[in-house]
């Protein structure tokens, strides 16, 4: 729990630091960027991916010298993906760390509850880029001008799976949600899809934050199953959406279950593929909406460069963080957007030029128009626009990995 | 009741008598005392503290929903539920409240924190409505439900729901700790019953000896401790002696 006394304190230390931390963040060797984001708890693998593939980037950018010399580092710590903790972490990045700027955060619960903190300390202009989130505070008044985005939004990722569902005869669609604020939003989405199409939500059921696979899932399934719907759309972490599907299938639910990007893929797919030999008809089901293209479809550049970076650094999370066993993936949806959003920041911090400073962060981020990032979509953005790609992909399980979805009607038309 | 006392070979009553009567009268009168006590001083703290926490914890439950409402109107303006969500799961940590649920102007929840989903009481219950209500939920407990609205309702309604298991739980411990509390008072009392039952038996025994020794033997009774005394068992010793024609002091 932060306390006011606890707060009251950073903010005295700070101020007694000032003087001589303000020089921190970018010396002649070096740009500080600090992090927040899970490494220990049930969602840990989305920490730990994300930091992986923006790692995979900074490396080779500071093994090629850095940003005008200056390597890229990142100042690492772990939140579970527990808002208060977050919270103690951003503000010990802001006043003691005293870092360049805020990158790769990881969740909605502990964004929404940063953002307050960039607004409080605005006269550092201290900025969050790319968040692994794609709700809505962060993206809209009155905290929008402190964040910059590079995914799609939930908003879109829910639009577009509601929108195919309807368009193959699903209209009765249930959602299955974390019970906090990224529950939230996802849930949101769905019914304001739901409403552009004369819908309301067929049912929803709810799981609290932290739930492990091993959890049951029975009562969640049984209340959606009682509506009876065509679809499920999970907004989730891995573990629990995973726990979902298996129960869901077991309890005789077989409906489409759908998954935002933020769920983790690969995580998903290896614990449902524990469950049994036959693991297909649990993942046969599956659709989960990415907010990057396929780490599969090496005729993409970026998605190229990126899998030669991984293959090459295989970057290791901070040891001190990783208290718990975890085994990587050689790649990932995450990793690979943690390797975008590093590939996006160093071309800001380039653009700063040999000198760079915080309070020229904005504005260089605004010079990035039509920029090309490699996987066929330019980035722009501008006062209004703080969120870089609007794309969203939709892919299945086949073969025991996610591919990407080429026919809506031939895998889930309503029969 | 006296018990027999013992006599030596030559009939002189030795004693001492033993006062049961007395004693257990006097043991039942405090067992009776601090029962009352404790009956009395528990219903009370039952009354005290169930009356003052609930009325504590709805006062405390209205301001929270106050503050939601009162915090909520921008928020729900701009329809971000999920800062709406973000808000709620803060109050919600505090200790005795077990659910928050927002609905909007038609009653549609826009924000709730159940799980796994909302109970079927209150999806039927009239969700604009922001009374005091009691509620008992099933696989839930019992809860008082107060409710504030949000732009006197045209925004919508917040509601929130405190344990009433925890009161409950805070006056099993306030009269947990008092009988713990009696019961030490109760142990120390009989023994202290014991102890003035016996100071006060002790000249009424010797009295009783030297009286069953007059009756015995006249005149010729023995001279006995009590008749020393300067007390009441003292002074009725002599007189029985010199109503049985012994020798006046």
């Amino acid at each position: 729990m932060i306390t006011r006394r606890s707060f009251a304190g950073y903010g005295l230390f700070g101020a007694l630091l000032a003087p001589r931390a303000r020089g921190l963040p970018v010396s002649d060797s070096e740009i500080l960027l600090g992090t927040s984001a899970a490494f220990s708890g049930p969602s840990r693998g989305l920490g730990i991916e994300l930091y992986r593939g923006a790692q995979a980037c900074f490396e080779e950018v500071n093994r090629q010298g850095g940003v005008f010399g200056r390597k890229i580092r990142l100042r690492t710590y772990d939140d579970g993906y527990q808002p208060d903790p977050s919270v103690k972490n951003t503000m010990t990045l802001m006043l003691e760390d005293d870092v360049f700027g805020l990158f790769g955060y990881v969740g909605t619960p502990t964004v929404t509850r940063v953002l307050p903190l960039l607004k409080k300390f605005q006269d550092r202009s201290i900025l969050l880029f790319f968040p692994f989130t794609g709700a809505q505070p962060q993206r809209e008044p009155p905290y929008g001008e402190f964040a910059f985005n590079l995914r799609a939004s939930y908003r879109q990722e829910t639009g577009g799976l509601v929108d195919n569902f309807v368009r193959v005869g699903r209209r009765r669609i249930a959602v299955f949600y974390q019970a906090d604020a990224y529950g939230r939003s996802g849930w949101a989405g769905v019914r304001a899809a739901l409403a552009r199409h004369g819908e309301r939500l067929a049912g929803e059921a709810t799981y609290r934050r932290g739930t492990k696979f091993t959890s049951t899932m029975r009562r969640q399934v049984e209340i959606l199953k009682a509506e009876n719907p065509d679809a499920v759309i999970c907004i989730g972490a891995y573990a629990a959406c995973a726990a979902f599907a298996r129960d869901a299938v077991d309890l005789g639910l077989t409906v489409p279950i759908a998954n935002l990007s933020f769920v983790g893929s690969e995580n998903l797919l290896k614990l449902l593929a524990g469950v049994r030999e036959d693991s297909s008809r649990y993942t046969d089901l599956l659709v989960n909406s990415q907010v990057v293209p396929s780490y599969e479809e090496t005729s993409i550049p970026a998605v190229r460069e990126y899998r030669e970076l991984m293959q090459r650094h295989d970057p290791s999370p901070p040891k001190e963080l990783v208290t718990e066993s975890y085994t990587a993936f050689a790649q990932s949806f995450v990793s690979l957007e943690g390797f975008l959003n590093a590939k996006l920041m160093t071309e800001v911090l380039r653009r700063l030029g040999p000198e760079p400073s915080r309070e020229a962060l904005e504005a260089a981020m605004f010079t990035v128009q039509d920029f090309d990032l490699g996987i066929g979509e330019s980035v722009s953005f501008a006062p209004e626009r703080r969120q870089g790609l609007q794309r969203v992909y939709y892919t299945v399980v086949r073969d025991n990995r996610f591919v990407t979805l080429t026919d809506w009607h031939e895998r889930f038309a309503k029969t | 009741m006296t018990e027999q006392p013992k006599a030596d070979e030559a009939g002189v009553i030795l004693g001492p008598f033993r006062i049961r009567r007395l004693f257990q009268k006097t043991l039942f009168g405090v067992f009776a005392l601090f029962g009352f006590i404790g009956v009395a001083t528990a219903s009370l703290a039952v009354y005290t503290v169930d009356t003052q926490l609930t009325q504590e914890y709805v006062s405390n439950s209205r301001d929270i929903a106050k503050t939601i409402a009162d915090s909520s109107v921008d928020i729900l303006l701009n329809r971000d539920l999920a800062a709406l969500q973000s808000l709620v799961d803060q109050f919600v940590e505090i200790q005795g409240i077990r659910y928050i649920y927002i609905t909007d102007e038609t009653g549609e929840f826009l924000a709730h924190t159940f799980v796994p989903g909302i109970p079927e009481e209150i999806l039927a219950s009239d969700t604009t409505d922001t009374a005091t209500v009691e509620r008992s939920l099933p696989g839930m407990g019992d809860f008082v439900e107060v409710g504030s609205p949000i732009l006197a309702g045209f925004a919508g309604n917040v509601h929130v729901g405190m344990d009433t298991g925890l009161i409950a739980l805070k006056i099993q411990r306030a009269i947990g700790q008092q009988i713990y509390l009696i019961c030490a008072v109760f142990v120390v009392g009989v023994f202290a019953a014991l102890w003035f039952v016996n100071l006060a038996a002790r000249p009424i025994g010797e009295l009783l000896t030297y009286a069953a020794n007059l009756v015995q033997r006249g005149g010729d009774a023995p001279e006995a401790r009590v008749l020393e005394r300067q007390d009441e068992a003292g002074q009725l010793a002599r007189l029985f002696r010199l109503v049985a024609g012994g020798r006046r002091d």
